[in-house]
Order: structure tokens, then C-alpha cells, then sequence
């Protein structure tokens, strides 16, 4: 696994970049307006570009260099303009009902942070893989993944919860491109059309929501309407 | 030895006589992005200056706490740059009588007198002075401690001078996340400790006020020890902030006079690049309402719950 031996400083470059994607998810987990959200997810996926390249150029996989440039032209430019295009055409473009203030889910996102470095020791510990920075993307991931739930569950609107589900997803990337970097190209690529199919769909969603209902937010599907 | 003494005299010194020169270029720079003209950065020396030479007026609601608070909260800025490396990066004579949290400990003494001294006199807006400082105040201290906590698991020891040498020798923890997340979260302390969050108002009137509310009822030279006092904490947080944790380079090594000199001359250019994006922050963000006050501070706690996890990742 290339993650056993690594010299220091490109170890502390992994985990800078690691470490400041889980930041810019809790930037979106700290903000209620919807611009934000999609300009931290956009920076957050070329900080896993970035940390592609870094992985690909020490690790000698050099399918991660082209992973790299999807993941920029995908979850960088594309999926952003395509939920910005759906937030443009709405009416509200921050979050009105929130269940959760933004600082109180800072503080609840940090307790998460806090159970996944637990399980990640457990697990890494069982792995062999203690005091490696396999942890620390274990930790990231796990915390994303979690952070992207907490954002389905404390958000009303529905493009808050697209986001949640693309943080979530960046989560998982992310994790395996620092435990499994030779994961197959043609994985990577299938996830890639997963997500533009979820935005889609989405899309419609909101648009159907914003017709019948009258509101984007998942407020108003309480209601049974026959 | 006598040269060690002259070093530490000349720290304390340039704490003094160097402060309000920060304070002015702050401001100076501050006035100059607002598109004004600014009072020019010796400005904080005239009004010291000028408050020195004028009458002392006492409310007559003044017990003995009016009296001790300024003398107290100058002296402990007087002891706290005995503690840190301001021009050297070696410990000199008395240095290793507190670590990090016996410096926290000092400068929150000060603080905590002022406090007291706002209540004192009983005037309204000393009191909603002093309890609007102690609810930021409440939200900032776990912060500090656990900056400590990370700072301390970052370098395996409490002294400033060990997590200074360590971040100059070795690069990969000056860019590991655990120190830089400790430099995110220190960043929003200091600007909570200078009155520069963005909930702090430069409109100078007593409805806003957080920490100069508990002044006002200071006059004459007592108010000018508090307003240096004040100064000198900006000027030992900064040096905190650029020699310990983000600039740790350009302190005299051998402390010669030269080297001190210089590293003098460092510290102003070091502090003025810190100024720069104080000001910039200052400026960019908006103002909000105080009742936003936990949402910076909440930021800030985050980035140190990150970087003590970032300690335990990196070297367990």
C-alpha cells in the first residue's frame, strides 16, 4: 500500500489537502446560502484533483492523472453550473427554515469529526495501518460521509440536500483515491455519470416542487396530496 | 549573564515602546483602505502623550478596585514578554517561570481587572461593557485552551521558545494541518482579543461598544495606562501569533545588539504583513449584529478540535 512509507513532507501534504476539503465541507455545513454551498463543493473537488495528482505522482498510477482531470471537469465545473443554474432559476437563494442553527451544526460536525477519528483508529488500528496517514483519510471520509448525512437531515432545501448527497459522494472519492489508488478507471467514470444522473434527476425534482408546491423546500411535502 | 538581563530588559522595552507604533499603523492602514487620510502612524504616541499631562477626574462611586485595575492590567503586559521570544530565540533569564497557559493565565489577569474596574463605578455602560466582553470572553477561553492542548501535542512541551525551534527545523510540521489549523484558530482569537471581530464596531459610540465600554469612566493618565495596557496586550498576542506559530523565522540567534536590532526591525515587518490582513478581514466582512458573536467563535473552536486531531493523526 503507498501510503505505509512515505516521506514526511509529502505526508503532510496529503493531509493538508485532506484536511482542507473536510474544511470546506464545514464551510457549507456553517453557511445558509445556497452560492456558497456550490462555490466550497467546486473548490473542494479540485482540492481532490490536486490530491489525485499528488497520489498519482508519488504512487506511480498514472491513470490518476486523467481521474484528476474528470474530476476537475465534472465535479469542479460541471455538476456546480448545473445545480447553479436550478438555484438562478429559484426563488429563494438562501436556506429560510433551518433545524439546526449553522453554529450549533458546526459544533455537532465537529463532534462527528471526533466519532470518525475514533472509528478510523479502531479500524486502522486492526489494519496495521496506525500512525499512517491511511487514518487520516479514513477519518476524512468517514467525517465527510457523515457531515453530508447531517446536511440531508438538518437541511430543508432541496438543493441543500443535492449538496449533502455530492459531499457525501466527494467523501468516498476522496478516501479511495488515498486507501485504494488503483481502484479501476472505468469505476470512476460509471460514479462520475452516477452523479450527473442524481443532479439531473434532482433538477427535475426541484423544478416539479417548485410548479406543484410552490416551494423548493421539503417543508411543504408534508402534506399527503391526493 | 549581564547580557542575558540587557536582552530580556530590552524585550520588555520594545513591548512598551514599540506598541502603540503597531496600533498606529493598524489604524494609519486601516483609515488609507477606507479611502481616507488617516491620523499617520504616530498618532497612538501624541494621545498617550496628551493624556498624561491631563487632570485625573474619579467617579465618586470608585472604590479601590478603580484605582488597582490600570496599574495591575499594565503591569501584568510588563510581565508577560518575560515569557515569550520577542527578540530572541533562546530562553533568557526568568523566561522558564511560565509556560504557554502561565502567560495565558497573566494576560487574562489584566483583563479580568478591567472587568471588574467597568462593574466598579457603577455606570451603565461599564456594566454592559464588561458583560458583553464576558460573553465573547466565555466563548473564546475553551478555544484558547484547546489551542494550548493542540499546541502542546504538536511540540511535546508547553514552552514557546520548543515550538518556535521546532517549526524552524523541520517544514513538514510548519505545513502539517494540525499547525496550520492551530494558526486559523489562533487568528480568530487574536481578532477577538483586539477588538477586530465583526461584531466589534469602529463607530465610536457607547451602544457599541464591547471592550472600551468598560473604560469610560477613566480619565487623565489612568485612562492612558489602560489604553497602552491595551496596546501592549495587541502587541504580545501578535508576537505570539507571528514568533511562535506562522513566521517563526528572523529572531536573533546569538543576540548580539545587531541581531537584536534587527530582529526588532523583523518584528515590525512581520507585524505589518499580519496588519495587512487584519485590515483586510476587517474590511471584506461585513458587519454583524453582536448577537452573531458564537459564529466566528464556533469557527475558531472548530479549526482547534481539527488541529488536535490533526496532532493525533500524524505522529501516534
Amino acid at each position: 500500500m503507498i501510503v505505509q512509507n512515505l516521506p514526511p513532507l509529502v505526508s503532510s501534504v496529503f493531509s493538508l489537502l485532506a484536511i482542507a476539503s473536510l474544511l470546506l465541507t464545514f464551510v457549507i455545513l456553517g453557511s445558509r446560502w445556497l452560492n456558497h454551498y456550490l462555490f466550497a463543493f467546486a473548490a473542494e473537488s479540485w482540492l481532490i484533483a490536486g490530491l489525485s495528482v499528488t497520489v498519482g505522482a508519488y504512487g506511480d498510477f498514472p491513470e490518476l492523472y486523467l481521474i484528476a482531470v474528470l474530476t476537475v471537469v465534472f465535479r469542479g465545473i460541471l455538476l456546480p453550473y448545473l445545480v447553479w443554474r436550478i438555484v438562478r432559476r429559484q426563488l429563494v437563494d438562501y436556506e429560510v427554515h433551518v433545524i439546526l442553527r449553522p453554529s450549533s451544526s458546526l459544533v455537532v460536525g465537529a463532534m462527528a469529526v471526533v466519532f470518525a477519528l475514533i472509528v478510523a483508529a479502531h479500524v486502522g488500528g486492526h489494519l496495521g495501518l496506525a500512525g499512517t496517514v491511511a487514518i487520516l483519510a479514513l477519518t476524512v471520509m468517514l467525517s465527510m460521509k457523515l457531515i453530508g448525512f447531517l446536511m440531508l437531515s438538518v437541511r430543508h432545501e432541496a438543493i441543500s440536500q443535492v449538496v449533502g448527497l455530492l459531499i457525501l459522494e466527494n467523501g468516498v472519492f476522496l478516501g479511495a483515491q488515498v486507501l485504494v489508488p488503483g481502484m479501476p478507471m472505468l469505476l470512476e467514470i460509471v460514479i462520475l455519470f452516477d452523479l450527473l444522473v442524481a443532479v439531473a434527476c434532482f433538477g427535475v425534482l426541484v423544478r416539479y416542487l417548485a410548479s406543484t408546491v410552490g416551494t423548493t423546500s421539503s417543508f411543504g411535502l408534508k402534506r399527503l396530496v391526493g | 549573564m549581564t547580557r542575558d538581563i540587557l536582552l530580556q530588559l530590552s524585550q520588555v522595552l520594545a513591548v512598551v515602546g514599540l506598541s502603540p507604533l503597531l496600533q498606529g499603523i493598524i489604524i494609519q492602514f486601516e483609515e488609507r483602505v477606507q479611502r481616507a487620510q488617516g491620523p499617520g502612524i504616530f498618532q497612538p504616541y501624541r494621545d498617550l502623550w496628551k493624556l498624561f499631562h491631563k487632570h485625573l477626574v474619579v467617579p465618586d462611586t470608585a472604590s479601590w478596585i478603580y484605582w488597582a485595575a490600570p496599574v495591575v492590567a499594565f503591569t501584568c503586559m510588563l510581565t508577560v514578554p518575560i515569557l515569550i521570544p520577542v527578540l530572541t530565540n533562546f530562553p533568557l533569564p526568568l523566561s522558564n517561570m511560565g509556560d504557554i497557559l502561565g502567560g495565558g493565565l497573566i494576560l487574562t489577569l489584566g483583563s479580568f481587572m478591567v472587568l471588574l474596574a467597568g462593574l466598579d463605578s457603577g455606570g451603565a455602560y461599564g456594566g454592559i461593557g464588561s458583560s458583553r466582553a464576558v460573553m465573547v470572553g466565555i466563548l473564546a477561553e475553551p478555544t484558547l485552551i484547546l489551542v494550548f492542548i493542540g499546541i502542546t501535542l504538536l511540540a511535546k512541551a508547553m514552552l514557546p521558545f520548543v515550538v518556535n525551534h521546532l517549526l524552524v527545523a523541520s517544514p513538514a510540521v510548519y505545513f502539517s494541518p494540525a499547525h496550520l489549523f492551530l494558526v486559523a484558530a489562533f487568528f480568530v482569537l487574536l481578532l477577538t482579543e483586539t477588538d477586530r471581530l465583526p461584531i466589534h464596531s469602529n463607530t465610536h459610540l457607547e451602544i457599541y461598544m464591547i471592550d472600551e465600554g468598560r473604560i469610560l469612566e477613566y480619565s487623565g493618565p489612568l485612562l492612558a495606562l489602560l489604553k497602552w495596557a491595551s496596546m501592549m496586550k495587541q502587541f504580545i498576542l501578535y508576537t505570539i501569533f507571528c514568533n511562535v506559530l506562522l513566521i517563526p523565522w528572523g529572531l536573533s540567534v546569538e543576540g548580539s545588539a545587531a541581531g537584536t536590532f534587527a530582529s526588532a526591525c523583523a518584528l515590525i515587518g512581520k507585524f505589518v504583513l499580519v496588519g495587512c490582513v487584519v485590515v483586510f478581514v476587517e474590511t471584506a466582512q461585513s458587519r454583524l449584529r453582536f448577537y452573531r458573536y458564537q459564529e466566528p467563535l464556533a469557527a475558531s473552536f472548530l479549526f482547534a478540535v481539527l488541529s488536535i486531531i490533526g496532532t493525533q493523526l500524524s505522529w501516534s
